[in-house]
């Protein structure tokens, strides 16, 4: 828990609206170390899934600069990006994303795929039946509950046993019971992973079981 | 990413029936196009072959002159077949004094080279073909030549010095037809027996053909291999037969305009269904690339699945064009015996370029702009959804159809011609759509709640609406213009030949005979011409200089002079105090009925080519006195309504009093043909020319051709059909996603289904109108300046267009969103449809 996975300097993002431009973020600095669970929160609008777009290497700041993993994406181009992002990033979203012509089992494997691993199957398999989904793995994401296809989500998340976890809003799409059992699941894997973990959630209860919570407000850190 | 986990990807697409649609698309494109190829290509060997028998071979080489041993030799040489004729006129005499001035072919073994002999077993009998040839020292006869001269079968007539036994009745040989006039009672025999006739003197007219049969390739080489003086001609069909030669043109032009619309077609469905498969994939690409596929694996991903994509549809669809085309022939085969001949191998590589072209020019580009969407798309849905860049996808389209015409065609002219033409329809489209769209919503705030709705939906989706108006508008558009030339080509070619043209001509009929000719004819048929007077005369100068001279000084400037006779040949005239019907003036001016002048009008042709123009002054020969006239108007004249035509003719007051024969024109149906015997008994110097077998002859290519014209029409309705399948697909999930909102608000299925039905209704409709305008506009271009038709407005399309629009698009679009009414809402908008 010593050296910082992801360190931000000064990180600007400025986007051009019709009215002229807008300051979603305004200079951002932080650590996250490696292992540690983060979450992000503030209201909505703030710019906190801006942030994790930003830190994950989905999108890039106008200015300022971010290191992922000892390589800073500011200088990296989409092709390294996606690189980097495949070999130690992992996501699991609000909206679960799954791929809809995929099966369950072929949606975890796809990470080892594209990665050319020869067991990308057993894996899959391996993680499917650890989310409790052993006996759903044929299934299509339509055929499957919302808590059903975040599990798959959360499988898939873990397939490419990443460095660091990206989270959106994992429970926004679901009811109180299923998201916690979500959350135990989670929290259970990254523990068992040793991955480093950052969340953007408007759940306090969520917030909560991280060790650490950054405030934004208004495009900046608070306090 | 490997290529075992692009086609993994690629298979598990197919099973979800993304990439159904664009397979489809490309399949159809690569089968109608095979198939309307193969058809193409297999009618158009089967029609020039057919039509070669008007030549009785595939092409021949004409001279006045003895053809040189050399020629033969050579084109024996290149393996091709040879046949010899030698024809000329020539009285033939019979035992009783009785003679007759005959058309004499004397022919080689082996002739025909195409077509057969029709012979009879008595004069005017019922025709069969014949594999057979006179025997040295026999002649057969045609029917009016026994009652001329009084002979039956077995009876020895006189050709020249040659005694030659009368042995069979000829009815037609196939190139009987090849020039206008050549018309006298032809008398056929050996070549071999010509010498004994003596008649092949210095000065004898004289007509050799050495008639070729082979393959195209060795023809062309054959031509190119000898060099012909100008003394030798060298024919094909098309040079030989003009209303042959034009109706194959048109019948051509036509097949390819067919094929060409059916390639654009597809490959508008192509590009339909590939930007919808893309736009389903943005999300998929977002999450690929989130979890680690970079936009170059992207890249690749989706051009490898297009060319797996694009390779299944080559192979399947030339099965299936193959497939079709064998199913086409069968149906044909019940209509007509048809054997055609195998096809050549353009027709699968058109067809499987067809495939490759449309996938990279019209599929890839929304493919291509898959690598660039962002990965952010996953968290900002949106991002990353722009469409694909608009320049690049019109420049592919633009692009793929220029080489695709081009190749198909073979002609820039009609490429461009046609891109240029789409081009400037699309926009003159899109600003029609918006103003019927416009007016639409302005009409629909009055309406009820099922017709709001469906014109609220169309003013909303403005853009894709427009889009969707132009793609139904064109595809109707390119219907109706098919449909329309078919119309208007089927119409010319039946009109070219009605069907009670007369058939018959007499000729050299005496002024005392007219009464008694007119009474007789009268008896047989109701639909006989006027009797026209001839004086036969020739021209001997032109504005004072000397006819022979003008000729050869025209030669000396390589003016080409037609094939007709020399302008000093003796020729029939006439007078005429009016312009006679199927003539049509193209310079100066008829004279009035009590003009005083002596003056001349002229077939434009036949002076254009000898270089007379009005305001000549022309001196003629006739009867041994001279005439001076002025040349007052040229004429065109229809030589195809088969009624006495004249190259010229006189005002009236000038020709009257030398001696005139006359001639008149009659329609006499089969069984009638007996009374031809009668006449001739009665009349024995007059003349009949019988044109019947050959206007039988023209009228089944045009029915041949009729029959390839209609079957590439229905070839590119289905594509046509396709497309708007595709483009009513591509835009289902907007839709699917608004009704199922609707109905989640209250809505019932009822107003849902009316404001489908109202929505496609109207799509059809204005899509109708806007294609009306366009084929109003395209068939005037292409009938004035491609087939060379006249033109004329189509008020009944007016009505008949919208209406068929609507209904179309109204069938179409409910069988295809059948689901899209009947999908619960909540499945939809979970996305889970």
């Amino acid at each position: 828990m010593s050296e910082p996975v992801i360190r931000v300097r000064g990180v600007n993002k400025v986007v051009p609206t019709a009215e002229g431009q807008l300051t979603i973020l305004e200079g951002i600095d932080l650590e996250i170390n490696a292992g540690e669970t983060v979450a992000v929160v503030g209201a909505s609008g703030s710019g906190k899934t801006t942030l994790l777009g930003i830190l994950a290497g989905l999108d890039l700041p106008s200015s300022g600069t971010v290191t992922l993993v000892g390589q800073d994406i500011t200088r990296l181009d989409e092709e390294a990006r996606a690189r980097l992002r495949g070999e130690h990033v992992g996501f699991v979203f609000q909206t679960f994303q799954l791929l809809a012509s995929l099966t369950a089992l072929e949606n975890v494997m796809l990470p080892a795929e594209l990665h050319h691993e020869a067991d990308a199957g057993d894996q899959a398999r391996a993680l499917l039946e650890k989310v409790g989904l052993g006996r759903r793995m044929g299934h299509y994401p339509r055929q499957l509950s919302g808590g059903e296809q975040q599990r798959v989500a959360i499988a898939r998340a873990f397939a490419s046993r990443p460095h660091v976890l990206f989270a959106d809003e994992p429970t926004g799409n679901l009811d109180t019971t299923t998201g916690a059992r979500i959350i135990d699941l989670l929290f259970e894997l990254n523990e068992e992973y040793a991955t480093t973990l950052v969340l953007v959630t408007h759940d306090e209860r969520l917030a909560a079981r991280c060790q650490r919570v950054i405030e934004i407000d208004a495009g900046r850190i608070r306090g | 990413m490997r290529l075992g986990l692009i086609l993994r990807l690629a298979w598990r697409d197919w099973r979800s029936g993304e990439l159904g649609l664009l397979l489809a698309a490309l399949l159809v494109a690569v089968g109608s196009v095979t198939a309307v190829s193969l058809l193409v290509d297999r009618l158009q060997q089967a029609l020039i072959s057919e039509s070669a028998e008007f030549l009785a071979a595939d092409r021949y080489i004409g001279s006045g002159r003895e053809i040189p041993d050399e020629f033969r030799q050579a084109a024996r040489d290149l393996g091709l077949d040879v046949a010899d004729t030698l024809s000329f006129p020539s009285m033939v005499f019979a035992s009783d004094e009785r003679n007759q001035l005959a058309s004499v072919k004397a022919v080689s073994p082996g002739y025909p080279l195409r077509g057969t002999l029709i012979v009879a077993d008595a004069p005017f009998g019922r025709g069969r073909p014949t594999g057979a040839l006179p025997e040295p020292g026999e002649v057969w006869l045609d029917s009016r030549l026994f009652p001329a001269l009084d002979v039956s079968l077995g009876d020895t007539v006189e050709v020249g010095l040659a005694e030659l036994r009368v042995a069979g009745v000829l009815i037609s040989e196939p190139d009987r037809g090849g020039s206008a006039f050549d018309f006298g009672p032809r008398v056929l025999m050996r070549l071999a027996d010509v010498p004994a006739t003596e008649v092949v003197q210095p000065g004898s007219r004289l007509s050799y053909r050495l008639l070729l049969r082979g393959d195209d390739d060795t023809l062309e080489t054959l031509r190119e291999s000898l060099t012909l003086e100008p003394n030798f001609v060298w024919r094909g069909i098309r040079d030989s037969s003009q209303s042959i030669g034009a109706a194959l043109e048109r019948a051509e032009s036509f097949l390819l305009l067919g094929g060409l619309l059916g390639v654009l077609l597809a490959g508008v469905a192509v590009a339909l269904s590939a930007h919808r498969y893309a736009h389903r994939h943005y999300d998929h690409v977002a999450i690929l690339k989130t979890l680690g596929a970079t936009p170059n694996q992207v890249l690749r991903a989706f051009l490898i699945l297009l060319s797996v994509v694009g390779a299944v549809a080559v192979a399947l669809g030339l099965a299936l064009g193959s497939a079709l085309h064998v199913g086409i022939v069968a149906v044909l085969a019940e209509i007509v015996p048809v054997s055609l001949p195998m096809p050549s191998a353009r027709p699968f590589l058109l067809g499987a370029a067809t495939g490759f072209i449309c996938a990279l020019a019209f599929a890839l580009p929304p493919l291509l702009h898959l690598h660039r969407i962002s990965p952010m798309r996953v968290i900002r849905r949106d991002l990353g959804g722009a469409p694909p860049s608009q320049i690049l996808s019109y420049a592919a389209a633009a692009a793929g159809s220029l080489g695709l015409l081009l190749w198909y065609s073979n002609s820039l002219w009609l490429t461009l011609w046609t891109l240029a033409g789409s081009g400037a329809v699309l926009l003159a489209f899109a600003a029609m759509a918006l103003l019927l769209l416009r007016g639409g919503r302005v009409l629909g705030m009055q309406a009820g709640s099922g017709w709001r709705l469906a014109l609220a939906g169309l003013q909303r989706r403005r853009r894709e609406n427009v889009a969707q108006i132009l793609i139904f508008g064109l595809a109707i558009m390119l219907l109706l213009i098919l449909l329309l030339l078919r119309t208007s080509l089927l119409d010319e070619w039946q009109n070219q030949v009605p069907e009670d043209a007369p058939n018959h001509f007499l000729i050299n009929v005496t002024p005392d005979q007219v009464d008694e000719v007119e009474a007789l004819l009268g008896e047989v048929t109701q639909r006989m011409g006027e009797l026209y007077p001839m004086v036969r005369g020739r021209i001997l100068a032109v504005n004072g200089v000397d006819a022979d001279t003008l000729e050869s000084q025209r030669r000396g400037r390589g003016v080409d002079d037609g094939d007709g006779p020399r302008l000093s040949s003796e020729r029939n005239l006439t007078w005429m105090d009016a312009l006679p019907p199927d003539n049509r003036l193209v310079a100066g001016a008829w004279w009035a009925e009590d003009d005083p002048g002596t003056w001349v009008s002229l077939e434009a042709e036949y002076a254009e080519e000898r270089g007379l123009g009005v305001g000549d002054v022309v001196r003629f020969d006739i009867a041994g006195r001279q005439v001076e006239a002025e040349v007052a108007n040229l004429r065109r004249v229809n030589w195809e309504s088969m009624r006495p035509n004249f190259f010229i003719i006189f005002s009236p007051g000038v020709l009257e009093d030398y001696p005139a024969t006359y001639m008149t024109s009659f329609h006499l149906d089969r069984d009638q043909k007996p009374f031809l015997n009668r006449l001739l008994s009665r009349f024995p110097t007059i003349t009949v020319l019988e044109v019947d077998a050959v206007i039988r002859q023209v009228q089944s290519i045009i029915a041949r051709v009729t029959q390839a014209v209609e079957l590439v029409l229905a070839l590119v309705i289905a594509a046509g059909c396709l497309v708007l399948i595709a483009s009513i697909q591509a835009s289902r999930d907007a839709r699917m996603h608004e009704h199922a909102l609707i109905r989640t608000l209250g809505g019932t299925r009822r107003l849902i289904a009316g404001s489908l039905a109202a929505e496609f209704a109207l799509l059809g409709l204005f899509a109708g109108i806007v294609a009306v305008v366009g084929a109003e506009v395209t068939v005037a271009v292409l009938q004035s300046q491609v087939f060379e038709l006249s033109m004329a407005p189509h008020p009944w399309l007016w009505v008949a267009g919208p209406l068929v629009g609507a209904l179309l698009i109204l069938t179409v679009g409910l069988l295809g969103t059948r689901r899209l009414v009947s999908t619960p809402p909540m499945l939809v908008l979970r996305g889970l449809n």
